[in-house]
């Protein structure tokens, strides 16, 4: 529990940190206020397809970053410990409306940021000299706040939606090593097989 | 059994020991006092059973933590007790472990107690019971064992999912060589599982249907990240679980633990860590070290890992017994270390260092060293490097060092440097402190090694000299010194300065001798001079060269001395021979040395290299001695010579290569072998047969002298093909196997017509040229032109008688009246042939007259017949007799000449300026035509005349008269022959 307040509640707090941060925000999306910090950037979407081929881009060398450092037998066995096999992995469906496919992406990304951050956190100390894992993973963790906090934009500015329900993974911090590196590792494969269909949906 | 790294817990209650203490005459008489009591407690089997057993579970270190306590002891005193203790595994039946644990204890008192189980705790369900004793000598009477307390049940891991699998332990630390028990736990009995260590498939046995166990035996280290197990469900081809064994290397001892001081202040711990131990994910940091010195009971942490700073304290301690010690999670190592501080000193660098009074042999060190009191002497070590060379003095030194550096060489540089220790406890030297200098030039200490060529017949001499050796030229040498001086006449000395680095001149001297000085010079100044003397009589007779064999390491030769009084010897020679400036080479030597090794890198094989030893007179005069030559190895020879083929006959050809030199081939040449080809299978004599390196036989001809150049291949057959080849061979092998050349021998036919008919031509020729230029001559002398009738002197006489308008008799005046034939006597015929005077004589005149006279054979018709004389004719005719030309008519171009070869020709000839002699006459003006006297008499002659106008009178009979040669003579005509009127006139012959 001490690690879940270190790694994922911060983030959390930070992802959906805004103007009136502390006060609940509104159930209903369309019904309360929906106001930004800052007024969105006028290509937005534009902006969010780029950073969704950018990870798209960049998923598959984090996910082999991440199995080469977890030594035998992950690289030989990766259908067998690496499988998407996420099974509370957001659903995102392709051929829904815009405003619908922003709220599963937001869903998506909430989660993978903080898994991201999980993952983050347990290779620092399982694989502290994988600084190029390390890198590839905080990378990923900047560009997915930013892509969250523009779908979030989009979705305040244009349908008025302030708030979305977001579910978060497993916490793995009471985990063994193994099953760290085994959900680190299904995560990652997930995150590779959903930024694809996701970037390739906008 | 592992009972060590379980923490045992058991305590007794501090105050127990110091009541003992001071109570002890009390308790001993309320012991006596209560002895009756105790008999009768013993007597009742008061229950010492363990009670209130708990258990408690450390998963990660894989211990039970037991605690108990035994309520029914009697007083409240300690017992020495013994517990027994059982465990089970799986079921109570199956105990895996008992033992005893003995302890003193007080009623109610809480015992603590550890055990450690090499399988993890939770693979299977263990069970715990305790029974007691007293072990205490006092009380003999409880000396039974209690009861069995009730199992207590540990079951870590106590549901288990029909599709789960576990594998314990979790995340281990186990050092590397150690041995450990994994298990897997599965929910379903029916999987087919099995379990891989890092990719390697490990075997264990089944402990129930729900639980394996593998024992891994001496694990080792693969990745500081930890070591991954894991087990594969082969039917759902899943890997369901693993765990992360963190194996960490085997903590050592510090090797070369040292400790030493530099200035009294600090003293420096080193030592050699060995392996680092730490561990990813945290699971172990670095091993620790920890420095503690025993006199003073301090202890400092360091924060290096091979090294430690301990501050020496002012208490004059002189003695330090340090303890590194060094421990990971899994291990404590330490090493020790005894000494004494003044013995462990470690001089710091000594510092500016200076030279002085630096000349080009000696120069002054001086430095400075860091006090350590007064009562410490160092021992400084100062070395000298220069010119490949190191020297080293030790000097002592309290503060300041000086030391003198001589004996060194002029303009050199020099690195000197200087390290000091302890002089009175030798421990370690300090670090160099060190500069350079370099001493100032001196004067070249010796001459220069010269020596000269003189060119044969001219008054050339080429002054060489070496170098001097930097040992020698104590400086850079600037310039050369030539002093010239005649012996024979006294003159002025001729001086000349070349610059350095030449090392030759050319002089141009008289037929005087000379002395020859040659000096080197520096900035400091010249060297001594070097002497030599050319002399006016050079004396360089010839001298045979002796051929001498050299080896990869040169050449060795021995010469005989001619004179006993020399100075030495000199041998010179080019070690590149070949090179128009040949890198001329020479070696002085001593007077008592007669031989020698010349060696050279220049040396090549298969290069000729030629000596020529000289011997020095001690006016310094130099003789021709000896000439050698040789090769260092001889090689084969890589070319073939160019022949060229001679006078080739029928039977025999020449070969010749006369320009292939014997001196520039790469070995000597001692001769050639002339290899044959033919069809023929015998060879001729003077050659045997050979077999060539690709099979083929052939002959072979030796030449032995490798000067004599040409060979002539005898004895061959006209119109045969040969090839040979010309190879020269060395002592050892030959030349390449080169292409043989072709040739064919002619036909002996063609060779006699060119040898005979071709001169008989040429002679032929040039004989008619000469007749041709000589035409005139020749025209005189063999045919003159015949007389003009009009100017004969007939003519003349007719004239001036009878008729005056006539100029030509007509024929028809001349009345015949007889013919008289003139019969010549064969015998005067020969007896003309032998004299040509006999025509010139005059009773032989008259038979120059021809009379014609009709006959009754040839004469058609009347008429009279004239007749005249030809002096001409006659006188050509004798003339010819000498020349052998045959004459023609007098119309015939001289280009005829050369058909008249045979009579028919002639005849033609003959014909044809017949006729047109008969053109040319003008018809109208003849009543008397004078016919020629080349008429033919043949039949055929006959018919033509008829159709021409110009036909002679019946008759009128004509006889041709001409003259041929001796040679060209047929045999003598008959009455019957056809040609009996052309029949080959002699001399003084007539003809009809």
């Amino acid at each position: 529990m001490k690690v879940l307040a270190a790694g994922v509640v911060p983030l959390l707090l930070v992802l959906h940190w805004k103007h009136g941060a502390g006060s609940p925000l509104p159930i209903t999306p369309g019904n309360g206020t929906c106001a930004t910090r800052h007024p969105c950037h006028s290509n937005l979407m534009n902006q969010i397809r780029n950073q969704l081929a950018q990870l798209n881009g960049s998923a598959n060398a984090l996910f082999i970053l991440y199995y080469t450092a977890q030594g035998e037998p992950f690289p030989n066995n990766l259908d067998k410990l690496c499988g998407p096999n996420v099974t509370d992995f957001p659903p995102f469906h392709a051929n829904g409306t815009e405003k619908a496919k922003l709220v599963e992406l937001y869903r998506v990304i909430a989660y993978l940021g903080a898994s991201l951050g999980n993952i983050t956190r347990d290779q620092k100390l399982l694989n502290p000299s994988a600084l190029s894992l390390h890198s590839k993973l905080n990378a990923t963790a900047d560009v997915l706040r930013g892509l969250l906090s523009n779908v979030l934009c989009r979705l305040c500015s244009k349908y008025h939606v302030a708030h979305v329900d977001v579910a978060y993974g497993p916490d793995t911090s009471g985990k063994d090593v193994f099953q760290k590196k085994k959900l680190g590792c299904q995560l990652l494969g997930k995150y590779k097989q959903v930024i694809a269909v996701v970037a390739q949906a906008f | 059994m592992l009972l060590r790294d379980c923490p045992v817990i058991s305590k007794r209650k501090p105050e127990s020991m110091a009541l003992f203490a001071v109570f002890q005459t009390t308790f001993l008489l309320t012991l006596l006092s209560l002895r009756t009591h105790q008999s009768e407690v013993l007597a009742e089997h008061l229950p010492l059973t363990p009670e209130a057993l708990k258990v408690s579970v450390n998963s990660a270190q894989q211990c039970l933590h037991l605690q108990w306590t035994v309520h029914n002891l009697p007083y409240n005193q300690e017992f020495k007790m013994i517990f027994q203790i059982q465990i089970s595994r799986t079921e109570t039946s199956n105990v895996i472990w008992m033992g005893n644990y003995s302890t003193t204890m007080k009623r109610n008192e809480t015992v603590h107690w550890s055990w450690e189980s090499e399988l993890p705790l939770e693979c299977a369900a263990h069970f715990v019971r305790i029974r007691s004793v007293v072990d205490d000598a006092r009380f003999p009477e409880w000396n039974f064992w209690s009861s069995w307390s009730s199992w207590q049940e540990v079951n870590v891991q106590d549901s288990t999912g029909q599709d789960t699998l576990f594998v314990f332990p979790k995340d281990k630390l186990v050092e590397e060589g150690s041995n450990i028990t994994i298990c897997y736990i599965s929910g379903n009995i029916q999987n087919d599982i099995s379990c891989y260590l890092e990719g390697e498939q490990i075997h264990g046995e089944q402990l129930d249907p729900h639980v394996s166990t593998f024992k891994l035996e001496n694990v080792p280290f693969i990745r500081k990240g930890g070591t991954n197990i894991y087990c594969e469900e082969k039917q759902r081809k899943a890997i369901s679980n693993g765990t992360v064994l963190f194996v960490s290397k085997v903590l050592e001892e510090p090797k070369d633990f040292s400790c030493e001081t530099r200035d009294f202040k600090t003293l420096i711990c080193t030592w050699d860590p060995g392996a680092n131990t730490a561990l990813d994910w945290s699971k172990q940091p670095s091993q620790s070290y920890t420095l503690f010195e025993s006199y003073s009971g301090k202890k400092k942490h360091c924060e290096e890992k091979n090294r430690c700073n301990w501050q020496i304290t002012q208490d004059s301690q002189e003695i330090y017994n340090f303890t590194l010690i060094t421990e990971n999670y899994l291990r404590k190592r330490s090493v020790n270390l005894l000494f004494n501080l003044t013995h462990r000193v470690h001089p710091m660098s000594p510092f500016s260092v200076q030279f002085e009074n630096i000349s080009a042999t000696s120069a002054v060190m001086t430095w400075k060293v860091h006090s350590l009191g007064d009562y410490f002497t160092l021992l400084c070590q100062v070395e000298l490097h220069g010119e490949g060379k190191m020297i080293q003095h030790n000097v002592s030194v309290k503060a300041n060092g000086k030391y003198l550096l001589n004996e060194l060489e002029p303009n050199t540089e020099y690195v000197a440097q200087v390290h000091c220790a302890d002089d009175n406890h030798f421990w370690k030297w300090s670090e160099w402190s060190g500069r350079d200098f370099t001493t100032p030039e001196a004067a070249p200490s010796e001459a220069p090694d010269v020596w000269r060529t003189m060119k044969s017949g001219s008054h050339n001499v080429t002054l060489f000299w070496k170098p001097l050796s930097k040992f020698h030229a104590n400086g850079k040498i600037l310039f050369y010194n030539v002093a010239v001086e005649n012996l024979d006449k006294p003159s002025r000395l001729e001086h000349r300065s070349i610059p350095a680095p030449a090392n030759s001149t050319e002089l141009t001297l008289d037929g005087c001798s000379y002395q020859i000085r040659v000096t080197a010079s520096n900035s400091a100044g010249a060297s001594p001079a070097a002497v030599i003397v050319v002399s006016a009589a050079p004396g360089n007779k010839e001298i045979e060269e002796e051929i001498i064999e050299g080896t990869e390491d040169g050449f060795s030769m021995s010469w005989k001395p001619q004179s006993g009084d020399v100075m030495g010897y000199v041998v010179e020679w080019c070690d590149r021979p070949q090179d128009p400036l040949c890198d001329f080479q020479w070696k002085k030597l001593g007077p008592n040395t007669t031989s020698t090794v010349i060696s050279s890198d220049a040396f090549r094989p298969g290069v000729q290299y030629n000596f020529r030893i000289y011997e020095l007179s001690t006016k310094r005069i130099a003789h021709l001695l000896e000439r050698k030559t040789g090769y260092t190895r001889e090689l084969a020879p890589s070319d073939n010579p160019h022949v060229v083929t001679n006078n080739l006959t029928s039977h025999s050809f020449t070969l010749s290569w006369k320009n292939y030199s014997t001196k520039s081939q790469p070995a000597f040449i001692r001769g050639y072998h002339v290899y044959l080809k033919s069809k023929e299978e015998q060879c001729q004599p003077g050659a045997e047969k050979a077999v060539l390196p690709d099979d083929t036989v052939c002959c072979q001809y030796k030449i032995d002298n490798p000067e004599q150049k040409t060979f002539t291949v005898e004895n061959l057959k006209p119109e045969s093909f040969y090839e040979f080849l010309v190879t020269p061979h060395t002592s050892f092998s030959e030349g390449p196997s080169g292409t043989f050349t072709k040739v064919r021998t002619p036909d002996e036919y063609p060779y006699m017509l060119v040898h005979v008919i071709v001169p008989v031509v040429i002679c032929v020729v040039l004989l008619v040229c000469g007749c041709l230029l000589k035409s005139q001559w020749m025209k005189d002398k063999c045919y003159p032109d015949i007389p003009d009738p009009y100017k004969s002197s007939v003519l003349s006489l007719i004239k001036s008688k009878e008729n005056p308008h006539r100029t030509i008799m007509s024929i028809s005046d001349c009345i015949p009246d007889a013919i008289e034939v003139v019969n010549k006597q064969e015998g005067s015929k020969i007896q003309s042939l032998g004299t040509r005077k006999s025509l010139t004589e005059p009773e032989l005149t008259k038979l120059s007259y021809l009379y014609l006279l009709p006959t009754e054979k040839n004469y058609s018709g009347p008429g009279p017949c004239i007749c005249f004389e030809n002096y001409t004719y006659n006188q050509a005719a004798s003339d010819c007799a000498s020349c052998g030309h045959a004459p023609v008519s007098p119309e015939a171009p001289p280009s005829q000449w050369g058909l008249l070869t045979s009579s028919e020709n002639l005849l033609k000839a003959l014909e044809k300026n017949y006729m047109n002699s008969l053109g040319e006459i003008p018809a109208g003006e003849t009543t008397l035509n004078y016919v020629s006297q080349l008429a033919s008499p043949m039949s055929g002659d006959k018919d033509s005349l008829s159709t021409n106008a110009l036909v002679p009178p019946p008759c009128s009979e004509y006889k041709m008269q001409m003259a041929v040669p001796l040679c060209l003579a047929s045999p003598p005509p008959t009455e019957n022959s056809d040609l009996s009127s052309i029949t080959l006139l002699g001399p003084s012959e007539h003809y009809r």
